[in-house]
């Protein structure tokens, strides 16, 4: 239970709850249901993709592709439903271009074993290209209103796509602490050789991490396309930057092996947030990234003084300890002169 | 003498600049007017702002660190450079103001880094953030608190075409040159030589050899670490500043967000100059090869009729390729070297 209190995910969520009870303090409009839902409704797409992007920040790797992939996913299917393919078959399409992205990915960093963060910044221009060479470049318009109905579909009065995204975050975390197996991306960004040692297929959990990392961002692209409604060219630039800070935000540790979804989820709504809040409290639109930037460094510097603070009270605990030991034992300090 | 030259020409600098040299033939095979010298030297005015990033970048990845922040800094150069135009300093004052604005940033990154455990990509993405958002920012908060950033056609206008009517002087940065060398080209190669003599001539170029190779070996060893990353952060942010200038200079208008898509063109060159992302190792003659092999490919593509949004699939793959070939071909060498020490010992046998 002590480990639940300590966490950064409770840290953030605390600030969160903090960040909408002032800006509520000074305009009001930002408590009301409908504000916080509507912050809840444009994280989504923010909240997939860093969860994706956990699973490969959990093996120590990092993919900046995953905006990338969002966008090329988002494209085909934009142009799938405007060749008149049923909806199901555009999503399904949409999706398994997504992970055969991410698939490609995993080769070359499984197989061909070039460094993640080389690996996927030369996927980020293919697929940002490609993008751009199946459109020729113009935005998809006119994107068939069936798949728009589900991005204004309520259930119990809460957009069908929360619910799904919901449903997501609770079956990862769920899989990520029951599952043996999901439990090998802790054990290989902990310590690889170890991992090895302990004869877990390193190889194939580092593959499936960035597979996973594809599929979250295809899921994303349709929530995109549902919501929005278009293709924009820019779809999904800059995103693997955000979900790389929401999941750092959240607690996901870039040294491997530390974070939940929950980080993910956490850490993408604060962020989502705070753009939100500056509108509330009547800051221009383009400050947005100078507040993110600013508590995304604030808060890994609070995290690693917090870090260091605890250590030397670790230190100091076992220093006294020793020091007990002696006095009791005067025989082992002769012993260690 | 004959031993120093195979060695030579087994390194990657060497491979680098026969393939610089083939693909100027074969492109100007292609299209003979790009054989012109002229021509050439004055393509390079398209990306030299990606070298003049690239090049201070060479060092940080050297010390296993990186910045991806300096894409930010461009922009941040570039309107503080306006701003302070538009409030009255004379634009080469402004300009030095520009770079001093970019060594700060540079040195907050370096700080950072150096006084905690942070991963520099956490903390050079949270600084891209905010430095990026300062740029945004800035105009929109000068103009509220009364101070017109702008000409007659208003605010709106501003920030759709940033500051623009820049002094003919300044804009001869980009486009005016000595003989066939156009300017921003001799910067890059001035502040190369600068960066390569620190590098591979002082002890604080070895230092950042140290710095990569283990970094607690280099405290322990009473190496300033701190402010030796101070430093070549400092040295990046004064590199992004100087694109920006440039960048400034070459489309004549003072804008916040210059230089926002170069950062993969930005890491692919330093790695494909044979920097490690793993620190300890790199070359500045390597990443300044490798930075006109993409430009003139880039070039190249484009008089090609390749429209330009193939260009990045081009770069992307070419990225990976080259890193795996190089591990394909390490590891192979790797194995030769087995293998013989293999037979020797079961000859001494």
């Amino acid at each position: 239970m002590s480990r639940i209190w300590r966490s950064r995910e409770l840290l953030v969520f605390l600030l969160l709850i903090l960040l909408v009870l002032v800006v509520g303090l000074i305009n009001p409009n930002f408590w009301r249901a409908r504000s916080l839902m509507h912050i809840l409704n444009s994280s989504l797409i923010l909240i997939l993709v860093s969860i994706g992007e956990m699973f490969v920040i959990l093996t120590r790797g990092i993919d900046v592709s995953v905006g990338a992939i969002l966008g090329l996913s988002a494209v085909i299917l934009g142009v799938a439903l405007n060749a008149g393919v049923a909806l199901p078959l555009a999503v399904l399409l949409a999706l398994a271009v997504s992970v055969l992205a991410g698939m490609v990915n995993a080769v070359g960093i499984t197989f061909l074993r070039v460094p993640p963060i080389i690996m996927t910044l030369g996927t980020l221009g293919v697929y940002r290209g490609l993008m751009l060479i199946i459109t020729g470049g113009s935005w998809i318009e006119t994107i068939p209103t069936s798949i728009k109905f589900f991005a204004n579909w309520h259930i119990l009065g809460v957009r069908f796509f929360i619910w799904v995204t919901l449903v997501i975050v609770i079956f990862t975390a769920l899989l990520l602490r029951r599952f043996k197996k999901a439990r090998y991306l802790y054990a290989v960004g902990d310590n690889e050789e170890g991992a090895r040692l302990m004869d877990i297929p390193v190889r194939k959990t580092l593959f499936t991490a960035y597979t996973l990392a594809g599929l979250f961002a295809g899921i994303a692209a349709i929530i995109f396309v549902a919501q929005i409604g278009f293709v924009p060219m820019q779809a999904g630039n800059g995103q693997e930057l955000r979900a790389i800070a929401a999941d750092v935000l959240g607690g996901v540790n870039l040294t491997g092996g530390v974070g939940t979804p929950l980080s993910a989820l956490v850490g993408a709504i604060f962020l989502t947030a705070v753009d939100s809040a500056l509108v509330f409290v009547k800051v221009p639109g383009y400050w947005n990234n100078a507040v993110g930037g600013a508590i995304l460094l604030a808060a890994v510097y609070l995290d690693y003084r917090v870090r260091r603070a605890v250590a030397a009270q670790q230190r100091q605990a076992r220093a006294a300890v020793r020091k007990e030991n002696n006095h009791l034992n005067p025989s082992t300090r002769e012993e260690q002169a | 003498m004959k031993a120093h030259v195979l060695k030579w020409m087994k390194t990657w600098e060497f491979g680098l600049a026969v393939l610089l040299v083939l693909e100027i033939l074969v492109l100007g095979a292609i299209n003979p007017t790009f054989l012109n010298l002229e021509n050439l030297l004055y393509s390079t005015s398209d990306f030299t702002h990606i070298l003049l990033a690239a090049l201070p970048l060479t060092l940080i990845i050297i010390t296993a660190g990186i910045d991806i922040s300096g894409v930010s800094i461009m922009g941040l150069a570039s309107i503080t450079l306006g701003l302070t135009w538009v409030a009255g300093v004379n634009i080469f004052i402004a300009m030095f103001i520009a770079l001093g604005v970019g060594i700060l940033a540079g040195m907050f990154n370096g700080a950072f880094v150096a006084a905690t455990d942070v991963n520099p990509l956490v903390i050079t993405l949270g600084s891209l953030f905010m430095f990026a958002g300062v740029a945004m920012g800035l105009p929109g908060l000068l103009d509220a608190l009364g101070f017109k950033a702008y000409g007659a056609a208003g605010f709106a206008a501003y920030m759709y075409e940033g500051i623009s009517g820049l002094p003919h002087s300044f804009n001869q940065i980009a486009h005016g040159g000595i003989g066939w060398a156009p300017y921003p080209l001799l910067i890059v190669l001035v502040f190369a030589a600068f960066l390569g003599v620190i590098l591979h001539k002082t002890r604080f170029g070895r230092y950042l050899y140290l710095i990569g190779v283990n970094p607690d070996a280099a405290r322990y060893s009473n190496v300033p670490v701190k402010s030796t990353l101070i430093t070549v952060y400092a040295l990046s942010g004064l590199g992004a500043a100087l694109a920006g200038v440039v960048l400034t200079s070459y489309f004549t208008s003072a804008r916040s967000d210059l230089g926002k898509e170069a950062l993969l063109s930005i890491i692919t060159v330093v790695v494909l100059g044979g920097a490690d992302i793993y620190g300890g190792k790199g070359t500045i003659v390597g990443t300044l090869l490798a930075g006109f092999l993409i430009g003139f490919l880039r070039q190249g593509l484009l008089a090609m009729g390749v429209t330009s949004d193939v260009v990045p699939v081009v770069v992307g793959a070419l990225l990976i390729l080259v890193v795996a070939l190089k591990l394909f071909v390490a590891a192979y060498n790797q194995r030769r070297l087995n293998q013989k020490a293999l037979k020797m010992s079961e000859a001494r046998r």
